[in-house]
């Protein structure tokens, strides 16, 4: 129930409020003449369908102006008159009340387009909608008089409305049309419209995210296209200038909209600008991190992206990414059965070059470097072709030597850090535990780092030193020299003391040289011996052949002089070694060749007696690898000199076969004549041999520790070894060893102690 | 031929080298022959007989072992023995003694003491390693009855099913030592 009270106040209420709709006037005039304008004013701001009325540029509908309430002069005094009677929030409530109800026909109309649109894939539809858009916006849009406030509220409220209705494939669509204004087919001031409009409707600030993934994306398909592959030059600074003149104008539109003056736009650009530059470095760096297995084989034609490379690491932190790209490579590419020696230590030396200019202290080197080291260290030629390189032992000429520094300095075995050095620099952030920060030191240090020491270099320099000496006919001392200019050389990596043994044998074959000559004075010989001193070479591989007849005659003629002229040395003949100048006497030819010992040995066995079995044969010159007579019997074979038949059993052809066909005669008789002369490499025992031998000696002595002392765990076994002579091998080296001896059968194992097996009789 | 002479490989500094790390002076020519003595016993095939230093770094004491030569009394036993290299050897033999115990008329079953002419009055420098090992095992076989150690074994020699019995009740197979 209404009480008196709360009736005059009603009224009291009501009274107010007519007033202010009233105003002064009398009766209800004033209330009817707001009422007026009130309709005026909705009607006025009605958002009407632009489509049913021609408009003009700005939305202003032309014609029957009046038939759809638009008339601004008409209208203003109806403004007023809702805004003396502060109901201004009122209408802009009931406006975008309006704007909502007819917001259909924006929707349809976005339907419309978008459907062409997804139809064709044009972006000039999506241009065209957001042409239409901006009609719509600026056709419904509230007029100034009506105050800033309204405007905004109406523009938030239509750029909300607008953001819901688009569908989603307008954002793929946006995203093209954006990218057709960054390679302009269309005029500036289209250009400049359309960024405008873009603006007008909000959708920068929307979606500038997209904007710049266009950006983004632009930027790397233009350095994918124009760097993959290009490493001769520097590219990055092509990349800037590029950016400045292709990307930034497209930048401003975007970002520096507002700019009055070039200062200020340059202000506004340089958070984003940099951003983009980043994007240029690490699209880049990205690109030649894919590439940089390739890049460096190419080394050093592609100096230029490795200088980029080098660049972009200062702005990008990818230096892991290119770590483990470039090892993953090599794992995949490099380190692998297929790869020779000498390529994976070239690639390696490339390596070592190109990382140097990457990162100079060498942190990446180090981490890369790692695995091949590894896998060279497990690969059985690998001293012998880093020390065929050094001694220029390359076969083909063109082949790149690994050591193109012309400098020799000694090897460096790594130095510890001087912490009186007053450069001292700390060592990068990424650096390893392990990491050693070798100073920019040669190549051919770092090739022989790969193994702790220097000494198994020494040695394989010895065995190839040995066999290139052996080599050398009897003409060769040009060819001495230039091994006496080599050994001078290394002398330098090695040191004088490492080499002497090189040098005694260089010593030898000049000895040996003035003693023939003194022998031959004495009495000439057609023997021309090289001399060595057995201590100092490389263990020989021994043979057991006895050159028969007249070889031997030789032999024994020339020792006899050889003794008369130094009584305390004892020549012992290597036959095995040499080579031999032959010409046969047959009845109907004579035959010329250069022949190892073994075949001048058979041939002249067939001087005496013209039909010989194999077995006699090999019997006749001692025992000889009945594989190595096969060979040197088919030398002669080949030549048309022997005749096998039947199996086994040679035949000396004094005339030469007509039976067989003269043709394939002739061809076997080229193909021998290159093959014949060249002698094989002088045989010796290769390091990985006297290893063998070596080993045994250890296991012998691993037999007497464990015959006596029971069993023994493997330290132990490691340091009793230190009693056999020359005994270097590492524990995992021992531990190998011992696991082999286990798999054959001659050790058992249990609790990490070995024993000999008791079951196993060796 | 001068440079013959000098070494092939400079003198290096032999921190490695536990062979002379035993530290006496005069000891370092005495492990040179002690050190050669090995490498000989190491390389030859001597069946039966074998012996290695006890401890690494010291080359003065060594375990060493022998089978029982075949068609003896001992065949198919194997007796562990240690010996103890004087600093003066090889002016001065070895002290040798059995440590598997041995029923045997030159060697104390107690002590595993031996009594060989050659480790005694007999003995010459030229002897070595294996020439004593090689002495030991014949003498299994062949004892001298005249100066016994142990009078029972020399005793009951002329009866070899008795002698073995004893031979076979002293016997202790030789032993792992526990690790």
């Amino acid at each position: 129930m209404a009480t008196d009270a709360m009736k005059s106040q009603v009224a009291a209420k009501w009274q107010e409020a007519f007033q202010r709709l009233n105003g002064d006037s009398p009766g209800i005039s004033g209330l009817m003449k707001f009422s007026e304008a009130w309709a005026i004013s909705v009607q006025f701001l009605y958002p009407w369908d632009i489509s049913s009325v021609p408009v003009d540029v700005d939305g202003r509908p032309y014609g029957e102006i009046l038939y759809i309430g638009k008339d601004l002069e008409a209208a203003r005094p109806a403004f007023n008159v809702v805004n003396r009677s502060k109901k201004l929030p009122a209408l802009l409530e009931t406006f975008l009340d309006d704007v909502r109800k007819n917001f259909y026909l924006v929707e349809n109309e976005i339907t419309q387009y978008m459907a062409r649109y997804e139809e064709h894939q044009s972006t000039d539809e999506i241009r065209g909608l957001i042409s239409r858009l901006v009609e719509w916006y600026r056709a419904w849009a509230p007029p100034p008089d009506l105050g800033a406030a309204v405007f905004q509220s109406y523009t938030l409220n239509f750029q909300t409305r607008l953001f819901s209705a688009l569908p989603p494939s307008f954002t793929g669509g946006f995203k093209n049309l954006c990218a057709t204004l960054l390679s302009p087919p269309s005029a500036e001031d289209a250009i400049v419209a359309v960024w405008r409009d873009f603006d007008i409707l909000g959708l920068i600030e929307r979606y500038e995210t997209i904007i710049a993934s266009v950006g983004y994306e632009y930027i790397e398909e233009y350095v994918l296209r124009t760097c993959t592959g290009e490493w001769g030059k520097p590219m990055l600074d092509d990349l800037r200038i590029w950016m400045s003149e292709k990307v930034v104008p497209w930048l401003l539109h975007v970002y520096a909209r507002g700019a009055t003056t070039p200062d200020e736009a340059r202000t506004m650009l340089q958070g984003v600008g940099s951003r983009f530059d980043f994007h240029i470095n690490k699209t880049l760096c990205d690109l030649r991190t894919r590439e940089i297995f390739d890049v460096i084989i190419d080394y050093p034609d592609s100096m230029g992206a490795l200088q980029d490379l080098r660049d972009c690491m200062q702005r990008v932190d990818q230096r892991a990414d290119l770590v483990a790209a470039l090892r993953k490579q090599n794992q995949k590419r490099l380190l692998n059965p297929g790869a020779d020696t000498k390529l994976i230590l070239q690639q390696y030396v490339s390596t070592i070059k190109c990382l140097r200019i990457v990162d100079p202290p060498g942190v990446l080197l180090f981490k890369v470097a790692d695995p091949i080291r590894r896998y060279l260290r497990d690969r059985p030629d690998t001293i012998r072709s880093i020390v065929a390189n050094l001694v220029g032992d390359d076969d083909d000429e063109n082949g790149e030597s690994l050591v193109d520094d012309v400098d020799a300095v000694p090897i460096q075995q790594h130095d510890f850090d001087d912490y009186s050095d007053p450069n001292w620099e700390p060592e990068p952030i990424d650096a390893g535990p392990e990491f050693r920060a070798n100073k920019p030191s040669d190549v051919i240090s770092t090739l022989v780092s790969i193994y702790d020491s220097k000494d198994l270099f020494v040695k394989e320099l010895q065995v190839l030193l040995a066999q290139r000496l052996l080599m050398i006919t009897k003409d060769g001392s040009d060819r001495v020299e230039k091994e006496r200019k080599n050994i001078e050389i290394l002398k330098i990596r090695f040191g004088e003391s490492a080499l002497q043994v090189c040098e005694v044998m260089l010593r030898d074959m000049t000895d040996s040289k003035r003693i023939n000559t003194h022998v031959q004075a004495q009495k000439s010989s057609r023997l021309q011996p090289t001399i060595i001193s057995r201590h100092f070479w490389p263990a020989l591989e021994s043979s057991d052949l006895v050159m028969p007849g007249q070889f031997h005659k030789l032999q024994e003629d020339y020792a006899h002089e050889f003794n008369v002229f130094k009584p305390d040395k004892k020549l012992k003949w290597l036959p095995h070694l040499g080579t031999v100048q032959l010409e046969l006497e047959l009845e109907d030819r004579k035959v010329q060749a250069d022949v190892p010992p073994l075949e001048a040995a058979f041939i002249e066995l067939f001087s005496d007696k013209p039909v010989w079995t194999l077995d006699e044969l090999i019997v006749a010159v001692g025992s000889v690898n009945r594989s190595a007579a096969i060979k040197a019997l088919s030398t002669w074979v080949d030549l048309g000199v022997l005749k096998e038949d039947p199996e086994n059993t040679f035949n000396l052809l004094e005339k030469a076969e007509e039976g067989q066909s003269a043709a394939a005669a002739a061809r076997e008789r080229d193909t021998a004549k290159l093959v014949a002369p060249i002698a094989d490499i002088p045989a010796l025992s290769g390091t990985q041999l006297q290893q063998a031998e070596q080993m045994r000696v250890y296991w012998k002595f691993i037999e007497g520790m464990l015959t006596n002392l029971g069993g023994l765990p493997l330290d132990r076994i490691q340091t009793m070894l230190k009693f056999a002579p020359g005994y270097d091998k590492t524990i995992e080296q021992l531990a190998s060893f011992l696991e082999a001896a286990r798999r054959e059968g001659h050790l058992v194992v249990r609790d990490g102690v070995w024993r000999l097996n008791p079951g196993h009789e060796a | 031929m001068e440079q013959l002479n000098t070494p092939a490989a400079p003198p290096r500094p032999a921190p490695k080298s536990n062979v002379a790390s035993s530290g006496q002076q005069v000891a370092g020519s005495v492990a040179k022959r002690l050190s050669n003595e090995l490498m000989t016993l190491m390389m030859s095939a001597s069946p039966g007989i074998s012996a290695f230093p006890k401890h690494d770094g010291n080359l003065f004491e060594w375990a060493g072992t022998i089978e029982g030569p075949s068609e003896t009394v001992y065949a198919g036993l194997t007796f562990k023995i240690s010996i103890m290299f004087p600093s003066n050897y090889p002016y001065v033999p070895p002290s040798i003694k059995f440590d598997t115990p041995c029923f045997h008329p030159n060697v104390d079953i107690a002590s595993g003491q031996i009594c060989l002419d050659i480790l005694q009055d007999k003995w010459s420098a030229v002897y070595s390693v294996q020439t004593i090992l090689l002495s030991l095992q014949s003498l299994l076989g062949e004892p001298n009855n005249a100066s016994p150690l142990n009078s029972e074994a020399a005793g009951l020699w002329s009866d070899p099913s008795a002698f073995k019995n004893n031979v076979l009740r002293h016997y202790r197979a030789v032993s792992e030592p526990s690790s």
